[in-house]
């Protein structure tokens, strides 16, 4: 009976949050279905068996990755929600099964995906046994507020561990401790991973979080890096290596995301739905064409005749497949770049991470940097020590309106002009770019 | 005039881009004309490569990090640092690399890890109940006299030296060594430990300047004054960490 009630109270303050406005209602009903009954969650899903439930984690790409398998799975007739909006904590879960559910609690559709940031994962499947894991990657983020990569290690592998035995855990293969992790859950585990020639490096650059044995924690050694920590790793000293991962042999997959961590992203959306859904891999590889990128991830938006991509940048792995996105992708003639950093909290109060990234290839390709956030004169300096006479090709204007006038006057029409924020930031220029609130 | 920067292992010990230090070095050594050669001690290198330095960093970096490090420190490299330090080479040791210059860390689990006992000092992390003692930190310190020196901190362990006067700077806001005693790092011979992370070096150039200047008087007996610079951006970025932590 409580159940029932939980479900009608939801769905009254999601109606009467869009009828008011308040803008709350993702989030909202969920947190009082909650309240009025713990166990909703699990109640919820027990009524609703046929409902397929997959949630998504990892430092870099959730969005694109959640966009890219309800696109998928839609193309070939699911069904599909997800939690919407950023929305990605408990609350926001049970918010979006109750908007999916009728007043009986059914759920007419078959999928749904939950996105998780790092720290929310554990909380979320020790609530519930989802049918399918994916986890992405796992770098540096935010250490001021999700704390050291290790530490969320210890804490993912304790909440798989007790994980219904039948749940499919697809893990990013590349990624040493999240190899290691896998191989020590009694779960179905699935690695995905790049072959080794879409890996453009030999050695390890200065962004990695995890480079020793996690059996014997010596250095590890690599036969090609991919990005960050991940690659073709072993270890000289106790023969530890990888084994069985999925890559993506198909060449030409006709893919709109540029960047060897949109593969990554792409690779594992195929493994999923190759194992998990009886996915054809030539017939997902002709859906995925028309698949449009999710806010913010190399997104395109004309403005005053100027071109703006948009590619979040929230942390040095992130921040350096960006930059090496871009400049492997548009080659050629100089560029004009926009940076935006800001610490407020959902960025992290922390700003360091900037010197972890490798700033050397857009000082040399850049025309003009305009540098905007409430950071700005931090991001400056990072540039300015990348070459001793890089400081002329740097403007540092807090203000991002004033920072869009001067672009104004030193772009021509139809020039690109690269953008590069971190989240908060993002939600910043995109609304002063399209002219409108999302989210 | 040439300077040998020993950074001690560098895929290890840099997980708070405390990399941002040895830019900011080479950007002004460049500047000043002198030749900054960046040598990294790694694991398994021969301890005789430290005595050769004439600066040397370490940063900070998760526990497993430190526990491979300190193994490796024992073989002695750990006697090389000590006759460095003592000897009055450059030296900036951030976070970890600052707790384990000290007597002992006492870890949240209440185990105690000995440390190098180059610094007269103690680390204890309270416990996990303790909050990280996490955010922006402005000091006053005998090196950049007239300014505020500023970064941000994020550490579980509190530190207390043995005597305050050794303290590289004076709380103005933020936790410092202990969050109780107003003390942050510690400044010995030409040595600074500290928790400042931002990192220290690009956003405080007075600091920068005075690991360069006391490596080429130590070296070859010269003193260089730098006088006029333009560090426009640099107090720019400070006035805005001071700015936001006023009413702290």
């Amino acid at each position: 009976m409580v159940f029932y009630l939980s479900i009608i109270l939801g769905k009254l303050v999601a109606f009467l949050s869009y009828i008011l406005k308040i803008g709350a209602g993702s989030t909202w009903p969920g947190h009082l279905a909650l309240i009025f009954d713990k166990n909703f969650l699990k109640k919820i899903f027990k009524k609703n068996p046929h409902l397929q439930t997959i949630v998504v984690t990892g430092t870099n790409g959730k969005t694109t990755t959640v966009a890219l398998l309800k696109y998928l799975l839609e193309k070939k007739g699911y069904q599909v929600f997800t939690n919407k909006e950023g929305a990605n904590l408990l609350n926001g879960i049970a918010s979006s099964l109750i908007k999916n559910a009728n007043f009986l609690g059914k759920i007419e559709k078959q999928v749904a995906i939950f996105e998780a940031d790092e720290f929310n994962f554990s909380l979320i499947i020790k609530e519930f046994s989802p049918n399918i894991v994916l986890i992405l990657n796992l770098f540096r983020d935010q250490l001021d507020r999700y704390g050291e990569v290790n530490t969320i290690a210890s804490r993912w592998f304790l909440a798989l561990k007790k994980l219904w035995p039948k749940t499919l855990v697809f893990l990013n293969g590349d990624d040493p401790n999240l190899y290691y992790l896998g191989k020590n859950i009694s779960s179905f585990v699935f690695y995905f991973g790049l072959e080794k020639s879409k890996m453009p490096y030999k050695n390890l650059p200065f962004d990695v979080d995890f480079n020793y044995c996690p059996v014997c924690f010596n250095l590890l050694s690599y036969q090609k890096v991919a990005y960050s920590h991940l690659g073709s790793f072993f270890c000289q000293k106790c023969g530890f290596h990888q084994e069985n991962i999925f890559t993506l042999s198909l060449k030409n997959i006709p893919f709109s995301l540029f960047g060897v961590y949109n593969q990554y992203n792409l690779t594992a959306a195929f493994l999923v739905l190759i194992k998990g859904f009886n996915f054809d891999l030539k017939k997902v590889s002709d859906f995925v064409k028309d698949f449009k990128p999710a806010f913010g991830r190399q997104e395109k938006i004309i403005y005053k005749n100027r071109i703006f991509y948009l590619l979040l940048s929230k942390n040095p792995a992130g921040f350096n497949q960006s930059i090496e996105a871009v400049t492997s992708y548009f080659k050629g003639q100089k560029k004009f770049f926009w940076l935006i950093l800001n610490n407020r909290i959902p960025d992290g109060r922390d700003v360091s991470w900037i010197f972890d990234v490798e700033f050397k290839k857009i000082v040399f390709l850049a025309k003009k940097i305009f540098v905007s956030g409430d950071r700005a004169f931090d991001m400056a300096i990072r540039l300015k020590y990348e070459l001793t006479n890089s400081k002329k090709k740097i403007i540092p204007l807090i203000d991002l309106k004033k920072t869009l006038k001067k672009i104004l006057e030193e772009t021509k029409e139809n020039e690109a002009i690269f953008v590069f924020p971190n989240y908060s930031a993002m939600l910043e220029v995109r609304k002063l770019l399209v002219g409108k609130k999302f989210l | 005039m040439k300077l040998f920067l020993g950074w001690f292992y560098p895929q290890l010990m840099s997980t708070y881009g405390d990399r941002g230090n040895i830019i900011a070095l080479s950007y002004w050594a460049k500047i000043l004309g002198i030749d900054l050669e960046v040598c990294p001690i790694s694991l398994n290198d021969p301890y005789e490569k430290i005595l050769k330095m004439d600066i040397l960093f370490m940063g900070g970096a998760q526990d497993k990090q430190q526990e491979i490090v300190s193994k490796d420190l024992k073989n002695g490299k750990s006697k090389a640092l000590k006759k460095a330090i003592e000897a009055g080479v450059s030296g900036l040791f951030v976070c970890g690399a600052y707790q384990f210059l000290g007597r002992y860390y006492k870890a949240a689990d209440g185990t105690k890890i000995p440390g190098l006992s180059i610094f007269d000092l103690y680390t204890e992390n309270p416990g996990e109940s303790f909050p990280r003692l996490i955010g922006d930190i402005g000091i006053k310190t005998k090196i950049a006299k007239d300014e505020i020196v500023v970064g941000f901190e994020n550490h579980g362990g509190r530190t207390y030296l043995s005597n305050k006067n050794l303290a590289f700077g004076e709380v103005i806001f933020g936790f410092g060594n202990n969050g109780k005693d107003k003390t942050e790092g510690i400044f010995y011979k030409n040595t600074i430990g500290t928790y400042l992370h931002g990192p220290i070096l690009p956003k405080n150039p007075k600091v920068t300047f005075f690991l360069l200047e006391k490596a080429i008087e130590r070296k070859y007996k010269r003193k260089i004054l730098v006088k006029e610079f333009d560090e426009e951006w640099e107090k720019q970025a400070r006035e805005i960490v001071i700015r936001n932590n006023r009413d702290r």
